[in-house]
């Protein structure tokens, strides 16, 4: 079909000078972006950077003050309805009917969609078959995260949102999802996801906008985000109260030096030549670096030089 | 449809799998009415008085009176017919016979072989006091048996008349009151469990799928319904069965008004969901209008017995009409408002609480 082929070449997600005011605290503050066809993209950045209103706006359950959108080739402005058959969304929270059990649930939601994956498939998808009896309000945090993934899942959407779908799962699950995820993507769909933990968007997204402010400080794929503002190393140790920020500056090799809670980085072109420099400087001092380490640059120290603080919770 | 049927079912699988919603809704009532029914089952004995008018001053007229008066356990109070009427109004006398103009004539014609239609007397009861109706006809039964002989064609026949009594037997009055009372909780109960599903963001979820407002709202609407309809018939059948209170009247209008009745408090339930924020603020709100409409919609008290300013009140509320309208369905009560009347302010309620809820209920 003609549509299906165009929907294919252009973007599933178009988003233009989107803004969103809740009374005087701007929530999404003017962002551009495109998320192409198969494509893991991902909005990272700490709670409150207005990921999940930008998120709710695409799903159409939020009225943008500005901007436009448009989602599988839809405006969502006119379109919402339209567009809810094809598209699957599991919310930041994820709690469910909690008298019902996990496959009443999911026999619910597909009752909502004319076509729909069969139950057994999902719970299997998910590994929710030991709880499939269970009401959902005995389900562990991880086990209603997996729930409502499978939700997301039940009408086999061209497009996946989801809101921190990891955000208290244990290791394991949390690795299954990422799975998921990347079985999504083999299948041709294409998944938005927010996060605010740069190992996870490291891992899955072909490419992620970093959020703070309701603004988009910077978007591009991993590589590109690292390498665009270190060619450098880090040098990494806790924080001591002998020496300050010049001293450190001025060492060999370093070319920033910043502070993420209770380390210091010191970014180097040298990474030799400035451990030697330090260890010089602390040992003037009496003092011994402690948890010495190097590492390559990740989000994490994009994140911190694009803000000047670090991204956890 | 099929996601209206899916929803109504898991509405109606929370609702029974919550123990507390349950017991509120359909054996707190009945407790309430077990209650009631055993405090007032001792009053009403065996004897029974009639009011006897004699419109026909015949010597026959005078025999039939004395077999009455020769039966064991009845009393006979001479009376005129309008008198009669009060008297059994306010509970002094059971029943009223009356011996009509031409009485004794029309029998004389009978006996002399003249054949002729029988001769009515007319016996007024109460249709709402079943057990008393009973022993009301047996008595002249047993007198009309002596009267006629055998005779075929009967010579004298009963003309049954019905006069509705302030005085409804307390337990009555009380099984209509208290399916009204269940209904209103079913209907504005549901703002709790909205405003819970809100407060979850349920409904947010709900909205990023192609369910429409109407089938989520049209779900809770034959949720509702439905319990409402399991309150009456556990209701009735306890009140039939445990107590003797007939249903007098059409069950099709009493489950008209069943119907009509869950969807206006339902409504009104929308309305408490539209205001409060909170699950905890929703079961307040829910109290606070529970409690006055139950103490001042004469579900208990009459409403003639209240003060003057707490009777202006009762006139607004809705479960003054419904339970009304279920008294004088069911039972025969005596009319606070026309059926018309009470169905039109149901619906009145109704179509204000819609119109409300649906400008002001929030989804997200």
């Amino acid at each position: 079909m003609q549509i299906e082929g165009a929907v294919a070449a252009d973007p599933v997600i178009r988003v233009r000078g989107l803004i969103k005011r809740y009374g005087d605290v701007v929530a999404v503050d003017g962002i551009d972006f495109d998320v192409a066809a198969g494509e893991v993209f991902g909005l990272l950045g700490p709670n409150g950077a207005g990921k999940t209103t930008t998120v709710e706006i695409l799903e159409g359950l939020r009225t943008p003050d500005a901007g436009s959108v448009t989602v599988l080739g839809v405006d969502v402005a006119d379109g919402a309805a339209s567009l809810k058959p094809r598209i699957g969304v599991s919310l930041q929270t994820a709690s469910m009917y909690p008298k019902l059990t996990v496959g009443e649930v999911i026999d619910l939601f597909r009752s909502f969609y004319r076509e729909s994956r069969p139950t057994d498939e999902l719970i299997d998808m998910l590994e929710l078959g030991e709880r499939r009896n269970a009401q959902t309000k005995d389900l562990s945090g991880g086990q209603r995260q997996r729930l409502a993934v499978a939700l997301a899942l039940v009408n086999d959407p061209e497009l996946v949102f989801l809101d921190e779908p990891t955000t208290g799962l244990d290791p394991a699950a949390r690795r299954a999802l990422w799975d998921l995820i990347r079985g999504l993507k083999a299948a041709g769909r294409s998944v938005l996801l927010t996060t605010h933990y740069m190992e996870e968007a490291e891992i899955l997204c072909d490419r992620l906008a970093i959020m703070d402010h309701g603004r988009i400080l910077e978007m591009g794929t991993v590589d590109e985000l690292i390498s665009k503002r270190f060619k450098e190393r880090a040098v990494r140790f806790d924080a001591t109260d002998g020496i300050d920020d010049s001293q450190l500056a001025g060492l060999a090799s370093v070319t920033s030096v910043k502070h993420d809670e209770d380390a210091i980085l010191l970014y180097s072109s040298d990474v030799a030549a400035t451990v030697g420099a330090l260890l010089a400087l602390t040992e003037s001092h009496g003092l011994e670096p402690q948890n010495l380490g190097i590492r390559r640059a990740t989000l994490e120290d994009v994140f911190l030089d694009l803000t000047g603080r670090a991204l956890r919770d | 449809m099929q996601a209206l049927l899916a929803l109504t079912l898991a509405n109606i699988r929370s609702y029974t799998r919550d123990r507390a919603a349950v017991f509120w809704t359909l054996a707190f009532p009945l407790v309430f009415i077990v209650l009631f029914g055993l405090i007032f089952q001792g009053s009403g004995g065996a004897r029974l008085t009639f009011a006897w008018v004699d419109d026909d001053r015949s010597e026959a007229a005078l025999q039939l009176k004395a077999a009455f008066d020769a039966l064991e356990g009845v009393t006979l109070v001479d009376a005129t017919r309008q008198g009669a009427t009060d008297d059994m109004q306010v509970g002094k006398v059971d029943s009223i016979i009356v011996v009509p103009a031409g009485y004794g004539a029309a029998l004389a014609a009978s006996e002399s072989g003249g054949g002729g239609p029988p001769t009515p007397i007319e016996v007024y009861t109460d249709p709402s006091r079943p057990q008393l109706q009973g022993s009301i006809y047996q008595a002249v039964g047993t007198v009309l048996g002596v009267v006629n002989l055998g005779g075929r064609p009967p010579l004298v026949v009963p003309n049954p008349q019905t006069v509705q009594t302030e005085n409804l037997n307390a337990i009555s009055y009380f099984v209509p009151s208290m399916l009204g009372l269940s209904i209103m909780q079913v209907g504005i109960f549901a703002a709790i469990p909205l405003v819970a599903d809100r407060e979850k963001l349920i409904l947010k979820r709900l909205a990023a799928t192609p369910l429409r407002r109407w089938q989520l709202v049209g779900s809770n609407v034959l949720m509702r319904v439905l319990i409402a309809f399991s309150q009456a018939v556990i209701i009735v059948a306890v009140g039939t069965l445990a107590f003797g209170v007939e249903v007098v009247g059409s069950l099709l209008l009493v489950a008209g008004f069943v119907t009509l009745g869950a969807m206006a408090f339902l409504a009104l339930g929308y309305v408490i969901a539209s205001f409060a924020k909170t699950e905890d603020a929703a079961n307040g709100m829910t109290s606070m209008i529970q409690f006055p409409m139950m103490f001042l919609s004469g579900a208990f008290f009459q409403i003639d017995q209240m003060p003057q300013f707490l009777q202006v009140v009762a006139r607004l509320i809705p479960l003054t009409y419904l339970a009304d309208a279920l008294r004088q369905v069911m039972v025969g009560g005596a009319a606070f408002a026309p059926l018309w009347v009470c169905a039109a302010v149901l619906l009145g309620w109704l179509v204000v609480c819609f119109g409300i809820a649906a400008r002001k209920f929030q989804w997200q």
